[in-house]
């Protein structure tokens, strides 16, 4: 069991409520297609509505709250197919929300701060997510693919099928820190960086990159603890078959 | 985000002792991860999964089990054990741990007890109290923002490698900016590199 001052989430709850406490959980129901008309559902009710596990449903929550999962997920094709359109989702809200939204601010910064560092920054930040991009890209069209090949595997029993030669323990290597770089933008927005009328800006700048760095750090913690794990039990499973 | 987080597990019967120490530390501003077991067995497993740094448990809990306790005490390091004492025990048991942690003590002699042993808040706290660059390391940063691995960095200042790799882990903990395009920025914030040096 973990400890913390936030709150540990559980099926008959309000499904306002979570949100109410802590308010990126918007961005996870958003992530698993769940829109904001919840009216006074609890959860069970939110999931059974969405076609989304419950047990699932409070592992992605509860790591966004800060707590890690007690259990391992049980693999079933609606799990794989649930965490795979979540982290696809999550790409394109990296890719059209974001990415945007961070580089306009930080053009918005240059036009009123003409100091040569924020070319810099604009130019560091394109560098970061140049790194993200790749392994973006990476899980798209190796990742996601082979995972849901070997789901439709185990869901029709085939057994001859060929499969992509393909392990997840490569994945798990490739999964390398891409967050270091955000860290180092703040300290350089924070510390370095001289200002020039741009307070306000920066300020959203900054809130901006925590958005996406929070995110992104949930994004790899539901790779790590709920998909390596399930896609390792298909592995074995689909071993059984030959 | 720099500030790393002391991982600590608790080992305790009681509900109120452990949410008690939980507020304690969550309110002390420092970073603390805390996980809570029932007994020994479980720390390894929880060690495992996120390494852990200092375990706080009830004596009573290793009172039977002091073969087990040595063992795991053995095997494990790199942890640290505080005593969480509010019962009356003898020296000997409190002997075997390298902090001990009293119910009565305030907040801030708990803490403090607890960032004694913690390795990692030892050079925060250093490097909290002189932030700015000292001279060699200035050289360095600018030998690694012009391009030169660390190496070449070494043969021209005379230094070995390691001495560089040194050099480099002060400047990133002092600075908070661990890559090079990072530093390099800095470098150029701080005049420590021209503008026309950098080559985009």
């Amino acid at each position: 069991m973990h400890i913390s001052n936030r709150l540990f989430i559980r099926s008959e709850m309000k499904t306002s409520d979570i949100i109410i406490s802590n308010p990126y959980l918007i961005l996870v129901l958003e992530h698993l297609g769940i829109n904001m008309e919840m009216h006074e559902k609890t959860i069970s009710q939110i999931c059974s509505e969405y076609k989304v596990s419950t047990e699932l449903f409070l592992v992605i929550v509860n790591l966004f709250n800060g707590f890690n999962p007690s259990v391992a997920t049980e693999y079933s094709s609606g799990n794989i197919l649930t965490v795979i359109n979540y982290l696809k989702n999550s790409h394109k809200y990296y890719l059209e929300e974001k990415y945007p939204e961070i580089q306009g601010y930080i053009e918005m910064i240059n036009r009123i701060n003409d100091h040569k560092e924020i070319l810099m920054i604009g130019k560091f930040f394109e560098e970061y997510f140049e790194e993200v991009v790749e392994h973006l890209d990476y899980e798209d069209e190796v990742v996601f693919p082979y995972v849901l090949q070997l789901n439709e595997k185990l869901n029709l029993k085939v057994k001859s099928e060929t499969i992509t030669n393909y392990s997840v323990t490569e994945y798990k290597d490739h999964h390398d820190d891409i967050e270091e770089k955000l860290t180092d933008l703040y300290n350089l927005l924070l510390k370095y960086i001289p200002q020039k009328n741009d307070q306000q800006i920066r300020r959203k700048l900054i809130l901006s990159l925590f958005e996406l760095d929070y995110d992104l750090k949930i994004h790899s913690r539901i790779e790590e603890t709920v998909l390596i794990p399930l896609v390792i039990k298909m592995e074995q499973l689909a071993a059984g078959l030959k | 985000m720099s500030t790393k987080a002391i991982n600590i597990i608790i080992v305790e019967t009681s509900d109120i002792i452990c949410e008690g120490i939980n507020s304690i530390l969550i309110n002390s501003g420092r970073s603390f991860n805390i996980i809570s077991a029932d007994n020994l067995r479980d720390i390894e497993q929880l060690n495992l999964k996120a390494k852990s740094d200092i375990v706080l448990i009830n004596p009573l809990l290793i009172q039977n089990q002091l073969k087990e306790f040595h063992i795991l005490k053995r095997e494990l390091e790199h942890l640290k054990w505080i005593a969480l004492v509010y019962t009356y025990f003898d020296n000997q048991i409190l002997s075997v741990f390298d902090e001990i942690v009293y119910i009565n003590d305030s907040s801030n002699k708990i803490i403090s007890s607890l960032q004694k042993l913690s390795t990692t808040d030892r050079n925060e706290n250093k490097n909290q109290s002189q932030e700015t660059l000292s001279e060699r390391e200035t050289e360095v940063l600018k030998l690694l923002v012009t391009g030169n691995p660390n190496k070449l960095i070494a043969d021209k200042l005379n230094i070995s490698t390691h001495t560089v790799i040194s050099h480099r882990k002060k400047i990133s903990q002092k600075t908070g900016i661990k890559s090079v395009s990072g530093l390099t920025i800095y470098a150029v914030v701080n005049n420590i590199l021209s503008i026309d040096d950098y080559r985009g």
